[in-house]
């Protein structure tokens, strides 16, 4: 197996691992983390692409990486703010009891 | 790489004009106005933000003829996009017009400079051709989006909505770039004219597909098509109705401009088809199963609603599913025109909605009974936004439907995607039912109390309203005045 091949692989697998945890946690806190995963797993093939793809001196890969990193950080943020506010309303951040709104 | 910074400076002006009021509306919100009274504050507000868009639009107008390609794609401005963000920009003032119409926070400069950030990202949007931009100005829209359904703190509804818009959106925006990171890998590249260059069935590689499909996940959850829609239901129901009425309307048209240009601009070569007995791997083919799927789910779901509010959302799903006829048809402007137009009449929708609300505090369509004659306009400029909705000729919503099924129904030989047209006919036919429904409730359900005193919004809103039902009308029996900027 090449390198590349082995990154893709731990990547895909990441990505797996994110979106399971986002679609099966209760706690939001939780999902957010699944989601965080998935976002790494991206940025881990943006950098084995770079890395050992056709001209590693652009630096395309790593720009968007860095990017990528502060958008996942912003998202965090409004995410956590979020939380916040479900808590100061029902007084959990289970997304189970979070559901008055069905139809 | 030599950048010319003059030469951006003056291209991103309408932008640049956007953000700093932003910093205006916030200095004047929280410093310059502090004593004064909600009202007062939000009237403030709104004015200082129509002014800046104003500039902003002037600035447009004046470049409006402008085609340029800067940076190797990212920064990319055609007559059209110029258009586009002339109309963002008219729906963003809108919004903040409706804001004053509620009292749901007591943070109104925060409201409208969440407003303005919006419109930054989607009028970024709308000018590149660069995957990281496209990237980052989603996300700019996104986040935005969330804190403004969040915005009325008084509400569990509210935080609910936004944590299920939340947490939805942060999935796709991971499959999204998931999606991107495929593409670059592909062809060593984020510009979309490079990778059309590189990217086709030749190189046979099942990357590909994934890629495609992880990027339609992400946008299909941003322009809500089944089944990437579950978010829109809840946040459209639980969102301050000005902030539903901006993500019904500026995010689809920026979502619908984007989506399209990456399709049709960036994977041209991986086209597949979806016609008839000719199926074959692509993004068309994706594209044609989420259509169906929208128009079949959103209108049938749409016939059980009882709340306005959800009413509109799973009408918005099914008109999503309309709209990407509009891109399997491959015409630009058939599709803006859709989006726009849409997004005039939905605005309007919620506008009426935020005026029920506040002054007679019902929301759901049995409340609407007798609006004849409690609020004579109020019934008459809902009666032309819902008609426009259903499709019903002059209005340009039928216009709208027009255009994208003719394009639909050109693309491809032999019958083609006469089924897919054919299915969005039989669709609309089911939708009439709900939307009538409203009407009915409207011009002939007597009120349940009678005597119940006469609703009534504020000026400006009134005015706005009867302004928006008048370019649906204008629109609709002279298309050639918008559809002339959009090609």
């Amino acid at each position: 197996m090449t390198p590349l091949a082995a990154y893709l692989l731990v990547s895909a697998l990441l990505f797996a691992i994110g979106f399971a945890g986002a679609l099966t946690r209760r706690n939001s806190i939780l999902v957010l983390v699944g989601v965080e995963l998935m976002l790494n797993a991206a940025n881990l093939n943006f950098l084995a692409f770079w890395r050992y793809g056709p001209n590693p001196e652009a630096l395309t890969g790593v720009m968007f990486v860095l990017f990528a990193i502060a958008v996942a950080a912003a998202e965090a943020a409004v995410g956590l703010a979020l939380i916040i506010a479900i808590y100061r309303h029902y007084c959990s951040s289970n997304v189970e009891d979070v559901a008055t709104m069905k139809g | 790489m030599n950048v010319d910074y003059l030469q951006l400076l003056k291209l991103l002006a309408p932008e640049c004009v956007v953000v700093l009021t932003v910093l205006a509306v916030l200095l004047a919100d929280l410093q310059l106005w502090r004593n004064w009274s909600v009202s007062a504050r939000s009237f403030g507000a709104a004015s200082v933000l129509t002014l800046g868009f104003g500039a902003a639009a002037g600035l447009l107008i004046w470049k409006r003829a402008v085609t340029a390609d800067l940076l190797g794609g990212s920064l990319v401005l055609t007559p059209v996009s110029q258009h586009v963000k002339l109309a963002l920009l008219g729906l963003a003032v809108v919004t903040a017009w409706l804001c004053t119409e509620g009292k749901f926070t007591q943070h109104v400069g925060e409201f409208m400079a969440l407003i303005a950030l919006a419109t930054t990202g989607m009028m970024l949007l709308v000018s590149t051709e660069n995957l990281l931009l496209v990237f980052v100005a989603l996300e700019l829209v996104s986040l935005s989006l969330y804190v403004l359904t969040a915005f009325n703190k008084g509400s569990a509804r509210s935080a609910e909505a936004a944590l299920k818009y939340f947490l939805f959106g942060g999935m796709a925006a991971a499959f999204m770039l998931f999606g991107f990171s495929f593409l670059y890998g592909l062809t060593g590249s984020i510009h979309l004219p490079i990778i059309a260059a590189k990217i086709s069935w030749q190189a046979a590689d099942p990357l590909t597909l994934v890629a495609i499909v992880f990027v339609v996940v992400g946008f299909g959850f941003k322009i809500a098509a089944v089944p990437f829609h579950l978010w829109a239901p809840d946040a459209y129901e639980g969102a301050p109705a000005s902030a539903a009425a901006f993500i019904a309307s500026g995010s689809k048209v920026a979502s619908f401009f984007i989506l399209g240009k990456l399709l049709q601009v960036g994977l041209p070569g991986v086209a597949g088809s979806g016609a008839w007995k000719a199926l074959a791997p692509g993004w068309m083919a994706v594209i044609a199963i989420l259509a169906t799927a929208s128009m079949v789910f959103g209108n049938l779901a749409a016939l059980a609603q009882s709340s306005l509010r959800r009413l509109l959302a799973y009408s918005a799903i099914a008109h999503a599913g309309y709209a990407l006829l509009g891109l399997i048809g491959g015409s630009q402007s058939a599709l803006l025109y859709y989006a726009i137009t849409y997004a005039v009449t939905s605005m309007g929708v919620f506008g009426v909605v935020a005026v029920m609300e506040n002054r007679a505090g019902s929301e759901s369509v049995v409340g609407l009974a007798g609006l004849r004659e409690r609020s004579p306009l109020l019934a008459g400029v809902l009666t032309v936004f819902v008609l426009s909705l259903a499709g019903i000729p002059p209005l340009a919503g039928f216009f709208g439907k027009f255009y994208v099924f003719i394009a639909a129904a050109k693309q491809g030989e032999g019958l083609g995607y006469w089924w897919l047209v054919a299915l969005a006919l039989a669709a609309s036919c089911v939708s009439l039912y709900y939307y009538l429904q409203v009407l009915k409730q409207v011009w002939v359900v007597p009120s349940e109390r009678p005597g119940q005193g006469g609703v009534a919004g504020g000026i400006v809103v009134s005015g706005l309203l009867v302004v928006l039902a008048v370019v649906v009308v204008a629109l609709g029996c002279a298309p050639e005045l918008l559809l002339r900027f959009l090609k």
